[in-house]
């Protein structure tokens, strides 16, 4: 299993809709004190399509486990999306994929 | 000759090393440290703790209301998985907020020249509280806030 599951679809013309499950524990302060371990959470979160960054998140503990995103942009089928994250501790994810039509 | 394709170099790698520039994103993590400690108040109708973290991001917490979409369950039947999601024609930079945890802000995003600010997430709350999401459209806020129920807290276990 990967890290990230990434849908990308153009579903109206020029607009790319995307669906994102990260997976990642998003561990809150408070739940890290209650299991004794540290808290660790996305705090970053990128998406780019050739070049440019077509959605960017500055992220809290507070999303939820496993986080799932969605969102729009400008764009095509066929294009490449890469989306990446980075989090507290400094880890970082990125998967690349196509945009299906 | 061999000067001026140096200075051709040069000024090729120095146009190269500028683009990024433009399309480096903000980490407000890094930006703005201190507005992801701000405290909500024990009462989950005060939204001390939401409108200081505005203040603190925007420069001002002065907001109209309008032009945002914002959906959000009426009742949530755990609070580790709360459904947000909103939207606007156009923002520069969207921030989200509720008062159920013990920091007030969720997430902030900047908008991209190609982003379509038609977003969602899923978000924790340890009980019930008011989810607020505030739009920065050409140095205009506008904010719209949902009451969420939660029948069981998601930040305990």
């Amino acid at each position: 299993m990967g890290k990230i599951k990434i849908k990308a679809k153009e579903k109206e013309e020029g607009i790319v809709s995307v669906i994102a499950l990260l997976k990642h524990p998003m561990l809150t302060y408070d739940q890290a004190k209650k299991k004794g371990k540290e808290p660790n959470f996305i705090v970053y979160i990128e998406a780019k399509s050739n070049g440019d960054v077509v959605y960017e998140a500055s992220t809290s503990q507070f999303l939820s486990k496993n986080p799932l995103i969605k969102f729009k942009y400008k764009g095509k089928k066929g294009e490449e999306l890469e989306l990446s994250w980075v989090d507290l501790k400094g880890n970082t994810e990125s998967k690349k994929v196509k945009v299906k039509g | 000759m061999e000067r001026r394709r140096f200075l051709g170099l040069t000024l090729g790698a120095a146009a190269i090393s500028l683009a990024p520039v433009s399309v480096i994103a903000k980490n407000y993590r890094k930006e703005l440290p201190d507005v992801w400690k701000i405290k909500n108040k024990e009462d989950e109708n005060d939204l001390t703790g939401t409108n200081e973290a505005i203040k603190a991001i925007f420069g001002t917490d002065k907001t109209e209301e309008g032009k945002i979409t914002l959906k959000a369950p009426d009742i949530a039947e755990s609070g580790a998985q709360v459904p947000v999601s909103f939207k606007i024609d156009k923002a520069n930079r969207i921030a989200l907020f509720q008062t159920a945890n013990p920091e007030a802000l969720v997430a902030i995003w900047d908008i991209p020249e190609r982003g379509i600010p038609d977003y969602a997430l899923r978000i924790k709350m340890a009980k019930t509280g008011i989810v607020t999401v505030v739009a920065e459209v050409d140095g205009k806020l506008y904010r719209a806030s949902k009451v969420v129920k939660v029948t069981a807290g998601g930040c305990g276990g």
